[in-house]
């Protein structure tokens, strides 16, 4: 499911069905690093929307939880937990966050969902199908990571 | 002026002209001609049949094959992925299912549940489909998978628009 008026229509009625959400988390910048955080940023929405595309009927992909690169953390890992506990008050089941950002690596123990981070690729310079084959090799390794955590 | 700045506003006048053209290409070129040629064709955008596969590759084995499909919302014309899943039938009839779920929409898989062998198995909520694309009773799917309409020239295999079984 995506964020979305009809879906979230479908939401409504099944929402026993669709117990699993999915956030990207994604930093931004416009100074140093900005070509590779927004490089980084595309990565991530490919396989999200990849992933979405493919469970469908049980997970819902959120807007992305996007902030500035030098935020923070603690302040974020606040706010992404609010968000976290808010969701499963709300009767989802796993939260997922997904990022390119390794920097939540450290804070992992303090988030309530699962956190997945995909690898830096620079896309751009990468022609049509090899950075298809990539794209669909990260989202395959992000399903399986779903069902894994789903049995 | 700095030549950073100057390389950048290149840049981006380069991308500005290439949208312009696209759009220009695809949203006004391509109608036009459609409707000029063929004004049935003006709701039946997506619907072109598309190869997918040599049949020489297909085998009584369910093999998926990805392909894109022209749609068109509300805002633009894009492309989407599609995926078939394709085999021959005993009678040596080909045979494409869309891998969608009839429950909620998840795309379904061959043969990886071990409990139950070639079957489609929809890793959601644990949906069930015989190799002709039944729906197996006692799972959350209500309706078999879709067929897709096809056809084959020259080798090749064309699919079109995947419709409830029935109607395909
Ligand atoms: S979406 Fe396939 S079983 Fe629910």
């Amino acid at each position: 499911m995506k964020w979305i008026a009809a879906d979230v229509e479908i939401y409504a009625k099944e929402k026993d069905y669709i117990d699993t959400a999915l956030i990207s988390l994604i930093p931004i910048t416009i100074a140093d690093g900005a070509k590779a955080a927004a490089s980084g940023g595309e990565f991530v929405q490919l396989i999200v929307n990849e992933a979405e595309r493919q469970l469908k009927g049980r997970v819902f992909l959120f807007p992305p939880f996007a902030y500035f690169a030098n935020e923070q953390r603690e302040g974020l890992v606040q706010r992404l937990g609010h968000w976290t506990r808010q969701l499963m008050e709300d009767g989802m089941k796993h939260v997922f966050y997904v990022t390119c950002d390794d920097a939540w690596k450290e804070y992992e123990t303090q988030l309530s969902g699962r956190l997945w981070i995909v690898p830096a690729v620079p896309l751009q310079n990468m022609d049509e199908s090899y950075k298809h084959e990539i794209v669909r090799d990260q989202t395959s390794r992000l399903l399986n990571f779903f069902i894994s955590q789903w049995s | 002026m700095s030549d950073k700045h100057r390389v950048t506003r290149r840049q981006f006048l380069n991308y500005a002209l290439t949208g312009v053209g696209g759009f220009m290409a695809a949203g006004t070129l391509m109608p036009m001609l459609r409707f000029a040629f063929d004004p049935i064709l003006k709701e039946e955008a997506g619907t072109d049949m598309v190869a997918v596969a040599d049949v020489k590759e297909i085998t009584t084995e369910p093999k998926r094959f990805d392909f894109k499909v022209k749609v068109k919302d509300a805002w633009y014309e894009s492309e989407e992925p599609r995926s078939a899943w394709v085999y021959k039938d005993e009678k040596g009839e080909i045979v494409a299912l869309s891998p969608i779920c009839k429950h909620l929409g998840c795309t379904v898989d061959w043969n990886t549940d071990k409990e139950h062998p070639n079957q489609f198995f929809c890793p959601c909520h644990y949906g069930r489909y015989t190799k002709d694309g039944t729906n197996v009773p006692g799972t959350p799917p209500q309706a078999p998978l879709d067929r897709y309409e096809y056809k084959v020239k020259d080798g090749k295999l064309y699919l079109g628009k995947a419709k409830p079984r029935g109607e395909a």
